[in-house]
C-alpha cells in the first residue's frame, strides 16, 4: 500500500476501536493510483488579487505548491497571510472581489470507474467543478455552525450531498450510509435527528468532517478545523482524522496558525508572509532547522511547556497591510537580520541544497560575504550526514 | 516591602460563586436547572504577581473574572480588595473599579468603532476625575506605558486603523490610565497573530515587575500560563482542580485532567509521548454528583463519583482537588498566595 505514510507514526495513537464499516468501495483508490502520477495536487505560478486595477490587493503572490497522494500539506501563516485564499482560490470558491489572475492548479481526478484525468482547476466549468467538488475535493471549515445549515437537522444535510451526487442510492441507503459515517467520527446515529445548534463544538466540527468524506474524496482541505476548539477536544479530533486517513488514504492540506500543532502532523510544510511562501520544508526540518528569519520567530513565538522560564522575543512589529507591502522582502522591516540588499530586492523561493526544500531569504542566497546567522544554518535533521560541519 | 508582606493580597476571593438558573428546553414549562459557573473559588492577587488561570470553554474562569470586576455579582462569597470587604451584593462604585480593571479577549468588539482612541482613552480618564486639559497628557502616558510610540499618532487613530496587537495595547493603555492596582486580563492574546502575541505577554510581565500591578491571565493556553504566571489554577466546570506557584503544576500536573489537558497540548519536542484518552468525548458529560471530572476520568474510582473530593496537599503550594491523593493532608486554606516567604507552608 503506497497510502501508508510516516504522518501516522508521529500521530498520536488511539486505542479508540470503530466499527469498520464502508460501503462505497466504488473508486479503489489504492490499486488504481499504484504506478499512476502520485501527485495529486500541482500549483503553479498562482497568484490571487482582491479588487481590480489600481485598487486591486496581492493577496497570493506567485505560489508554487504541489501535493502526492495521501500526504499531508501544512500551510502556516498569520491571519492577511492569504493561507485561506489560496486554497479558496485553488477550489474556486474564491469569491468576487477576489480574482485568481495567473497561474494554474492542476488536478489529478479519479473517475467514478477508476481512471484518472488532470483538471486544471482554473479554468475548469462549473459544470466539471461541480463534478469535483466533494466527490473529488472536500473542505472543512473553521467555523462548524456557520457552515452547517441552522434550520435543517444533521441526517438532512447528510441527505442532500447523496442525493445530488449519488443518484441511485434509496433513501434507506443514504439513511445508513449518514449513520455509518457518523460512526466513523464517534457519534452515534441519534446525532442524525438533531440541529446543529443541539451539538457542541466538538460535534458540529465531527459532522463536518464526516460530511466532508462522504464521498470519500481524494484531496480533504481543513481550513482551521480545530481553532475554535479547546485543545483535548482538538486532540482527539485529530487523533481520529489520522486515523481516518489511514483507512481511507485521503490527501490533507491543513491551514493553521499553530505551527507547533502542523509540525506534530504534517510531512510536508510551507510557510506563507504576506501573500508569499517564505520556505518549504518536511516539518522535522523545518522544526529542528528553521531557515527563514520568519519561521524561526514563529517557532519562538511558542512558549515551550519543558525546561527553564526564558525569555522569549517573539517577533517584534505587526504583520503588514497588504495594500501597503514593504519594499523588497516583505519580513525585512519585522526581521532582526535584514541586510541593506534585503529593501530592495524581492528574495526568491530557492532551493536550498538538502532534500528538496527552499526558502526565500537572501541569507540563504549563496552570495560571499553574508554569513547565515548559527540559528538559521542548524543541521538538517534528514540530511545530517551531507553537513557534517554545521551541527553547533 | 516588610510592612507589605503583613497586609494582604490587593485582592483576594473567598468562596466566589456563580450558580445560573436555565430554563431546559423541550422540559416542562417552568422546568429549572442551575448550572454552577463558578463553584467555591478562592484566589489572592498580590501586587508584582501574575496568577494564571487555565481553563477550558465553559470551564468559569471568564465569569470568575467578570466577577473580580464586579460586572457579575457573585451568588455568594467574599471579595477583600486591599483589605477592606466588599460588599458583594451592592452596587459596583467607581472607587472598586479604579483599583481593578479588567482587559477583555477581543481587542475589535472593546472599541468603539466610530471614535478616535483619544476618545476611548480620555473618556474613562474624565469619568474617574481627570480634567480636561489634564486627560490627554495622562491618555499619552498611558500609551507609551503599553510601548505605542509616538503616542500621539495611536490617538488620532479609528480603531479600524490599527492592527489587533495594537488595539490590545490601547486596551491595556486605556485599563492602565485610571492608575488600577489591579488588571484581570481575559484571554488578552487569543485573538491576536501569532507573531505578536509574545510582545503582549512580555508587556503584562513588564507591568507586573515593574510597577507592582497584580495581574490575572485567564487563558486556555496552559503553555503562555506557564510562561508568565507566577502561580496556575486550573479550572474544570467551574471548580479549581488543581493549583500550585511556579511552573509545578505544568510539570509535575497531579489532577487527571491537568494531565490530559497537558498531554493534549501540541508539543512537536516529543512527539512519541503518550496522550490518555477520556475514551468517549464526554466534554458535555459533567457529574453533578461527586468528582465533577468523573465521567471523563481514566482513574475513576466508586468513590468519585458519589462524594466530591477536597483539596489535597500534593507538593510545596501545590494541591489537587483528587482522590487519587486521599493519603495525603487536606488544605486547610485553600487560596495560595504567591506572595508567602519561601519555606513557609502554604498550609498552615
Amino acid at each position: 500500500m503506497t497510502t501508508e505514510s510516516m504522518g501516522i507514526d508521529r500521530d498520536v495513537t488511539t486505542d479508540v476501536v470503530r466499527t469498520p464499516t464502508i460501503a462505497t468501495a466504488t473508486k479503489s483508490r489504492a490499486m488504481v493510483n499504484g504506478a499512476a502520477d502520485e501527485r495529486i495536487l500541482d500549483v503553479r505560478n498562482f497568484s490571487v488579487d482582491y479588487g481590480w486595477g489600481e485598487s486591486a490587493v496581492r493577496a497570493v503572490d506567485n505560489v508554487d505548491l504541489h501535493l502526492e497522494r495521501s500526504k499531508v500539506l501544512g500551510i502556516a501563516g498569520e491571519s492577511g497571510s492569504g493561507k485561506s485564499t489560496l486554497v479558496y482560490a485553488i477550489t474556486r470558491l474564491l469569491r468576487a472581489p477576489g480574482v485568481i489572475t495567473g497561474g494554474e492548479a492542476r488536478f489529478n481526478v479519479v473517475n467514478e470507474d477508476g481512471t484518472e484525468r488532470i483538471v486544471d482547476l482554473v479554468n475548469a466549468s462549473e459544470q466539471e467543478l461541480r463534478m469535483i467538488r466533494w466527490s473529488n475535493i472536500s473542505i472543512v471549515l473553521q467555523s462548524a455552525l456557520s457552515a452547517l445549515n441552522p434550520v435543517i437537522r444533521v441526517g438532512a444535510q447528510f441527505e442532500q450531498v447523496l442525493k445530488s451526487h449519488r443518484r441511485e442510492m434509496s433513501k434507506h441507503e443514504r439513511r445508513r450510509r449518514a449513520a455509518e459515517l457518523l460512526a466513523l467520527v464517534g457519534l452515534s446515529e441519534d446525532r442524525l435527528d438533531r440541529y446543529p445548534h443541539e451539538l457542541s463544538g466538538g460535534q458540529r466540527q465531527r459532522i463536518m468532517i464526516a460530511l466532508a468524506l462522504t464521498l470519500d474524496p481524494e484531496l480533504v482541505i481543513m481550513d482551521e478545523p480545530t481553532t475554535a476548539l479547546d485543545v483535548v477536544t482538538q486532540r482527539e479530533i485529530i487523533s481520529e482524522l489520522f486515523e481516518l486517513r489511514s483507512r481511507f488514504g485521503f490527501a490533507m492540506i491543513f491551514i493553521t496558525h499553530d505551527l507547533s500543532l502542523l509540525t506534530e502532523l504534517a510531512d510536508e510544510i510551507v510557510v506563507m508572509y504576506a501573500g508569499a511562501l517564505v520556505e518549504r520544508a518536511t516539518s522535522r526540518e523545518l522544526y529542528e532547522a528553521p531557515r527563514h528569519p520568519y519561521t524561526l520567530g514563529l517557532l519562538n513565538s511558542f512558549p515551550p511547556m519543558h525546561g527553564e522560564r526564558n525569555l522569549l522575543s517573539g517577533i517584534p512589529g505587526s504583520p503588514p497591510d497588504l495594500a501597503h507591502l514593504p519594499t523588497g522582502c516583505s519580513f525585512h522591516p519585522r526581521c532582526p537580520y535584514a541586510m541593506a540588499r534585503c529593501s530592495n530586492e524581492t528574495p526568491p523561493l530557492v532551493d536550498v541544497g538538502e532534500s528538496g526544500r527552499s526558502v526565500a531569504c537572501w541569507l540563504h542566497s549563496g552570495d560571499a560575504g553574508v554569513v547565515v546567522p548559527v540559528e538559521l544554518r542548524r543541521a538538517n535533521p534528514d540530511a545530517m550526514i551531507a553537513e557534517p560541519g554545521e551541527v553547533s | 516591602m516588610s510592612d507589605e508582606t503583613m497586609s494582604s493580597a490587593q485582592l483576594a476571593a473567598r468562596h466566589l460563586t456563580r450558580h445560573f438558573t436555565v430554563r431546559t428546553p423541550g422540559q416542562l414549562r417552568n422546568a429549572k436547572r442551575i448550572v454552577r459557573a463558578v463553584d467555591d473559588v478562592s484566589l489572592d492577587l498580590d501586587a508584582g504577581k501574575v496568577v494564571g488561570v487555565v481553563g477550558e470553554s465553559g470551564s468559569g474562569k471568564s465569569v470568575l473574572a467578570r466577577m473580580l470586576a464586579r460586572i457579575i455579582t457573585p451568588t455568594s462569597g467574599e471579595l477583600v480588595l486591599q483589605g477592606t470587604p466588599i460588599a458583594i451584593k451592592s452596587k459596583r462604585t467607581l472607587d472598586y473599579t479604579a483599583q481593578v480593571q479588567l482587559v477583555l479577549q477581543d481587542p475589535f468588539a472593546s472599541m468603539n468603532p466610530v471614535h478616535r482612541m483619544s476618545h476611548n482613552l480620555i473618556r474613562p480618564l474624565r469619568i474617574h476625575g481627570a480634567s480636561k486639559a489634564d486627560a490627554p497628557q495622562l491618555a499619552e502616558a498611558a500609551l507609551r506605558r503599553v510601548s505605542l510610540e509616538p503616542p500621539g499618532r495611536f490617538l488620532e487613530s479609528y480603531p479600524h486603523e490599527l492592527s489587533g496587537g495594537q488595539l490590545q495595547r490601547v486596551s491595556i493603555a486605556r485599563a492602565l490610565c485610571v492608575e488600577p492596582k489591579v488588571l484581570l486580563a481575559d484571554e488578552p492574546i487569543s485573538m491576536l497573530d501569532v507573531s505578536v502575541r509574545l510582545g503582549v505577554l512580555n508587556l503584562l510581565r513588564g507591568l507586573c515587575d515593574n510597577d507592582q500591578l497584580a495581574i490575572l491571565y485567564i487563558t486556555h493556553d496552559i503553555a503562555s500560563a506557564r510562561y508568565i504566571a507566577d502561580s496556575i489554577i486550573v479550572m474544570y466546570a467551574g471548580q479549581v482542580v488543581e493549583q500550585s506557584r511556579g511552573t509545578a503544576l505544568v510539570d509535575e500536573p497531579t489532577h487527571p485532567y491537568t494531565q490530559l489537558l497537558i498531554a493534549s497540548v501540541p508539543d512537536p519536542s516529543d512527539p512519541t509521548r503518550d496522550v490518555p484518552t477520556t475514551g468517549e468525548h464526554a466534554q458535555t458529560q459533567v457529574a453533578d454528583v461527586g468528582c465533577r471530572f468523573s465521567p471523563r476520568c481514566p482513574h475513576v474510582m466508586d468513590r468519585c463519583r458519589v462524594e466530591e473530593p477536597p483539596q489535597f496537599i500534593v507538593g510545596e503550594s501545590h494541591t489537587s482537588k483528587c482522590w487519587l491523593y486521599a493519603d495525603h493532608q487536606t488544605a486547610v486554606e485553600v487560596a495560595l498566595s504567591t506572595r508567602r516567604k519561601e519555606g513557609e507552608s502554604a498550609t498552615t
